[in-house]
């Protein structure tokens, strides 16, 4: 797939997915990225951060990427023509203090990308609220908890050991607030 | 002439003592960091530059300034902290220094 400045980011991600699938490189899409992907566009993100599991040399990297487009300036991707670059933050794949993280496979129209789980999205956005105050992160993570299936006791039990109780509620109650406003009227009788 | 040698279990001796003066002041920026350690600002804000990447600490913006906290995201924070709370122990002059900081506020205008 050739990339324009038209390419949407689910199409760039699987572009990237797809290159280091080839170059047998093992990563995953975390962070803004993934969010964005699955608030359906409710949010926004230029950078797509891919984190590396398992071994690759910078040389094997800049193959990959340089194979669909991507040049390396310092240590961010870009391409000449798309709106979107990448990076790839230094592991382990973890948020906060939970690093057994399974990755899922997601089809898109584009192509397969390796990611985060909606479920692990929600955390990695809940992660910026209650650890930074975020609240445009809070925000992000009720819109993904909106959208897709999320499970809700894991992120319950997360955000105790993280020691957000209260930021669980708060993000349960904003989450309903947009589950309410998303629900379609009844029809009058 | 008595030396004292630190050891450096993060790589580079900066690296090591801007986490020792991170984990005592909570939260600082490059200036006050090469201050407190009596470094050269340049070695503490490449120092800061290379712990971001590695995700042992977070920076944001303030106005103008970027304030570098130990990232609370980090997933061995915990052991992380308590590591570094070790370490600091020995290290009375860090201690003093920073201690001897001002932190608190003042009032804007007031004479000093």
């Amino acid at each position: 797939m050739t990339l324009s400045a038209r390419s949407s980011l689910g199409a760039v991600a699987a572009s990237v997915a797809g290159a280091l699938r080839t170059h047998k490189i093992r990563a995953v899409l975390t962070g803004g990225a993934c969010a964005a992907l699955y608030s359906e566009g409710a949010y926004h993100s230029r950078d797509l951060d891919f984190i590396v599991v398992g071994d690759a040399t910078r040389t094997e990297m800049d193959n990959a990427m340089e194979s669909i487009g991507f040049v390396r300036r310092r240590d961010r991707y870009v391409h000449p023509r798309a709106r979107f670059y990448v990076e790839f933050p230094r592991g382990p794949l973890a948020i906060g203090g939970e690093y057994r993280i399974r990755p899922v496979t997601r089809s898109t129209s584009h192509g397969r990308v390796l990611m985060l789980s909606a479920t692990d999205s929600c955390r990695d956005r809940l992660a910026a609220y209650y650890h930074w105050g975020d609240l445009q992160s809070l925000t992000v993570a009720a819109w993904i908890a909106a959208r897709n299936r999320v499970n809700l006791a894991t992120l319950q039990r997360w955000s105790t050991a993280e020691g957000a109780r209260e930021g669980f509620d708060r993000f349960v109650a904003e989450t309903s607030g947009i589950r309410r406003r998303k629900a379609p009227r009844r029809a009058r009788r | 002439m008595m030396v004292t040698q630190s050891s450096s279990p993060f790589g580079g001796g900066t690296r090591t003592r801007v986490l020792l003066a991170l984990s005592l002041l909570g939260e600082s920026y490059p200036r006050e960091l090469s201050r407190v350690l009596d470094a050269p600002l340049s070695g503490v804000q490449k120092a800061l530059q290379s712990l971001e990447l590695d995700g042992i600490v977070a920076g944001r913006s303030v106005g103008r300034t970027r304030v570098f906290q130990l990232d609370p995201r980090y997933f061995a924070r915990d052991a992380l902290k308590q590591f570094l709370r070790r370490l600091t122990e020995p290290e009375v002059g860090l201690q003093k220094q920073v201690a001897a900081l001002r932190r608190r506020p003042r009032r804007t205008g007031k004479p000093l």
